[in-house]
């Protein structure tokens, strides 16, 4: 059945890319094909110890498929942790396909072949158990992310894209050769790694690697040019899904391959290997700076960008301490992040598609004429603030939780203040895109763009309610790793220094909501329209030209504060280290004089070497 | 099986310190413009006023709403700021803080800041919109030293949990005797005065510049909402501060006392909190307004240097 779906896949890619004339057919094809990996997700549920109700018994995927090849054997089979970020990207993906159907209205073919192609690729990479294996679905994914970016027509968007996507492939793929060079194996499972300097230098190698993919700074520069420049519907999908690839990867990489005992062996800080230490500090790092330049960006797309960058930086703090805790935090976040971060730009994507603009400073008051893409937006929003109405703070307390454990004093006060710098990003948001002053007399999003947002929003408010499912969920990939899954009822969680009760805070909310329902309905109201305001004796009818939108440069007084530190970004850097290879290049290049005299002296010289290296030896 | 006699029971102790909560507050509204007042020469209004007001506020005839969006502020606040107050422990009665700990608190004191900022924006008022970024920014501003001190004092201590603080810091061993916390408990402070905003780090009311600011648009029973926030906001802070260096004003174990605890404590509570709040009127009460980036400085230079240090000393101290 794996073959079988990746056959269907490949055959669906052909049609709906032949189909580039009728879009709404090619999305219903595209919609339909990618529904299986889900089927296959739920037929594999037993790997999560969870057992399918008996109406969906039909549903017998194969766990495991095998092909020799010269070198190696190609291995898929599916893990508990492949299982768990298959989730993420099985339940985002066929909802941004329906998404689109309504999204495009011409020249769709292209992107829904690209779409399936890219979802093939991480089918793939989710369920590889061989580096080979991993590799060959790794570019499939990477290069037809090339082809969806090439789509948005942004050159920029493309170079850094493609720039990036190399240095993250030829980092990954010299890791492995280094792994395979040390245990002369593809196969995971058959690795016997030890402490050795190279068996580091290649997990330095493909975490870096990975970096890339997951956004982490300074590699994270290529992102926020794709974000702004691509097509919505496959920015959900990139932001919310293929970038979980990369902590994926790492994950994989760290715990599954090299074990947390090995990582320790090479020297550890107050308990934390000093390999995931210094991966929780480029994580907090991460997740300040991308908040920050979050708050400064004026474009919709862009601000996303930086905050997903920020919020990924969560992740892989997680990553890094490396405790049940941290990792369950860390998976929970990946799980948030999935879903509100699609939402959001699925929002922003329908909102282009009412008002055609992406500047927070051109829209405005859409929140009356789009009650439902706001009301969803608003879920999403709380999510991302970690607001304990929202699963959203669940995996941010267990972070927080994890670092106090390990006593991170000074990474722990980043990520809190980095918490409260999304507030300020939040609400640029829903002040200049949904509240103030209507500009656009529009309708509301259509149903096959509002459905999708929706069924994204339900998994956020169903692990807020039983955050202890999810623990249940990471038991399997810990146990993996000889951990224990943390203390936990369906609605609480329970750490070394703390316990948090969903059940109390959401009885409490109610219990206090229903007492300031009272007070609010304690007297009628009359209702006027929202922008009969106050203006201190000036009708802003006389002054027709004054936008009553607060929104451009909304926060100022803060860029004044932080630019000068984030002026010389980390594009600065890469500017430098480019400067520096051509220096470099250009000196090595004087070699190559095109004397054929010059070319035999080296022949000889090297031959001199080799001999004279030959006598000595 | 729930013991339904003891949950009525916890309910019905909730809803009176919550209620308990917001007489305080509106008690301390009146004792701050009379104080004010008598620095600043004059009479004042009795105190009492805070109670007219807020009678007055929510049985006017005539109410205002800029649509659904706008109501929800109304909504979100009271109950926000009076969720947050059940999950602090008072006068060492924890009602739900066994339940959460001090990061759900920090969190949860968010929700009747972003709900009233909703509201704020739905009304469409420009002023309104300056107002809710200059207090997003204070906020940025003073949380940096406040969660450093929180975070050095959860490691000292070795539990996230405000309840469990309190319990450590029972028999008088309050934080504030502990010298690198007594400097803490000035840091602190300071980000105290941007979390009740008051001078100088009111720049999101800034009646002179912005009218107000956020509350602009308000007016009936919404402005009696968002005073209501106001005034249990000033309780939930200061008792925050108060269960975090003052041992939550615990001096009779409730073990050993019985009932006469739960009324000293509770006195001893309310002196406590009144006290803190006394400090930060008088600062209120003499100085002018910070810009917002020189607000931003002060918090990110000063303050938080010194929480720098504080950290730097635990880092130290305390072994993993």
């Amino acid at each position: 059945m794996i073959t079988l779906t990746i056959a269907i896949f490949l055959m669906g890619v052909i049609v709906v890319g032949l189909l580039n004339k009728y879009p709404k057919t090619a999305g219903i094809i595209a919609f339909f094909v990618s529904l299986i990996p889900f089927f296959a997700l739920l037929s594999w549920s037993s790997v999560m110890n969870i057992t399918l109700p008996s109406y969906l018994q039909f549903l017998n995927f194969e766990t495991s498929w095998q092909y020799n090849l010269g070198p190696g054997t190609l291995i898929l089979q599916i893990t508990p942790l492949g299982w768990f970020f298959l989730l993420l990207l099985s339940s985002l993906f066929p909802m941004v396909i329906l998404f689109s159907i309504s999204y495009f209205r011409s020249n769709a073919g292209g992107f829904y072949a690209a779409m399936l192609l890219t979802m093939l690729g991480s089918f793939g990479i989710l369920l590889a158990q061989d580096m080979l294996t991993f590799y060959i679905f790794w570019e499939i994914m990477s290069w037809s992310i090339l082809a969806l970016v090439i789509r948005g027509g942004d050159r920029k968007a493309i170079v850094s894209y493609l720039s990036f996507g190399a240095l993250s492939a030829m980092l990954i793929l010299f890791g492995f050769m280094l792994l395979y060079f040390k245990t002369g194996t593809f196969v995971f499972a058959e690795m016997h790694l030890d402490a050795s300097n190279l068996v580091l230098a290649a997990i330095t190698l493909i975490v870096s690697g990975f970096a890339v993919k997951g956004a982490l700074m300074p590699m994270h520069v290529w992102a926020p040019h794709v974000y702004s420049k691509s097509e919505e519907p496959f920015v959900a999908f990139l932001s919310g899904g293929l970038s979980k690839l990369g902590y994926f990867g790492i994950m994989l990489f760290m715990y599954g391959v090299v074990g947390f005992s090995l990582l320790s062996s090479w020297g550890t800080f107050r308990g934390v290997p000093l390999f995931g230490y210094s991966l929780a500090v480029v994580g907090a790092f991460t997740a300040f700076a991308g908040t920050v330049l979050a708050v400064m960006q004026d474009d919709l797309r862009k601000l996303l960008a930086y905050s997903s960058i920020g919020q990924l930086g969560y992740i892989a703090i997680g990553l890094g301490i490396g405790t049940p805790l941290a990792l369950t935090g860390a998976l929970f976040q990946a799980l948030n992040h999935t879903f509100f971060k699609a939402v959001l730009f699925l929002a922003a994507g329908a909102v282009y598609y009412r008002t055609g603009k992406y500047k927070i400073s051109e829209l405005g008051g859409l929140g009356y004429k789009m009650p439902f893409t706001f009301l969803a937006s608003l879920f999403a929003i709380f999510a991302l603030a970690a607001i304990p109405i929202t699963s959203g703070f669940a995996a941010k307390w267990l972070l927080y939780e994890a670092a106090i454990e390990k006593k991170f004093l000074f990474v722990t006060p980043i990520m809190l203040i980095a918490g409260v710098g999304a507030f300020l990003y939040v609400y640029k948001i829903l002040y200049g895109v949904f509240l103030g002053e209507p500009r656009y007399n529009v309708k509301e999003a259509p149903l096959s763009q509002l459905v999708p947002m929706w069924i994204l929003v339900l998994p956020l408010i169903i692990f807020l309610i039983f955050p202890g499912w999810f623990v249940d969920l990471t038991a399997p990939i810990l146990q993996g790793y000889e951990m224990t899954a943390i203390p936990h009822t369906p609605y609480t969680i329970n750490t070394s220094l703390a316990k948090y009760n969903t059940l109390a805070v959401i009885f409490a909310f109610i219990g206090t909501l229903i007492f300031a329902f009272i007070l609010y309905l304690s007297k009628p109201q009359e209702k006027v329209d929202h922008m009969d305001n106050y203006l201190a004796g000036e009708p802003p009818e006389l002054y027709d030209y004054i936008s009553m939108h607060a929104s451009s440069k909304y926060y100022e007084p803060f860029e004044e504060v932080f630019y000068p530190y984030f002026k010389r970004g980390a594009e600065r850097m890469w500017e430098i280290i480019l400067a520096a290879g051509e220096v470099f290049g250009s000196g090595a290049r004087k070699i190559y004089t095109g004397i054929v005299g010059d070319y035999s002296i080296y022949i000889l010289l090297f031959f001199l070497i080799m001999v004279g290296w030959w006598l000595l030896w | 099986m729930v013991n339904y006699i003891d949950l009525t029971i916890q309910i019905l102790v909730a809803i009176g310190v919550t209620a308990l909560g917001f007489a305080i507050g509106m008690l301390f509204n009146g004792i701050a413009r009379k104080i004010t007042a008598r620095i600043q020469n004059r009479v004042g209004p009795p105190i009492y006023q805070g109670y007219i007001d807020v009678l007055k506020l929510f049985t006017k005839k005539t109410n205002i709403s800029h649509g659904w969006i706008f109501d929800l502020a109304a909504l979100f606040s009271v109950a926000g700021i009076a969720l947050a107050f059940l999950f602090l422990p008072v006068a060492g009665v924890s009602l739900l803080s066994g339940e959460g700990d001090l990061f759900l608190i920090l969190y949860l004191l968010a929700i009747p800041a972003l709900g009233f900022a909703l509201g704020a924006g739905a009304s469409g008022n420009p002023n309104a919109a300056v107002g809710i970024m200059r207090a997003l920014m204070t906020m940025l501003a003073y949380e940096l030293p406040l969660v450093m001190v929180i975070i050095a004092m959860m490691v000292y201590y070795d539990t996230t949990s405000l309840a469990v603080i309190v319990q450590k810091q029972a028999n008088m061993h309050w934080a504030i005797f502990i010298p690198v916390f007594f400097i803490g408990a000035l840091v602190a402070d300071m980000a105290l005065q941007g979390m009740l905003m008051e001078k100088p780090f009111d720049i999101p009311i800034a009646p002179h510049e912005i009218a107000t600011g956020p509350m602009v648009e308000f007016g009936g029973k919404h402005l009696g909402a968002l005073m209501l926030y106001k005034m249990m906001g000033i309780v939930v802070e200061t008792t925050l501060f108060v269960d975090l260096f003052l041992g939550g004003g615990v001096i009779l174990s409730v073990s050993q006392f019985g009932w006469l605890a739960y009324v000293v404590n509770f006195i001893v509570w309310f002196l406590l909190i009144l006290f803190v709040f006394f400090i930060a009127l008088l600062i209120n009460a003499v100085f002018p307004r910070f810009r917002i980036e020189q607000a931003l400085k002060f918090y990110w230079k000063y303050d938080a240097l010194v929480g720098l240090l504080i950290l730097i000393w635990i880092f130290v101290g305390v072994t993993p």
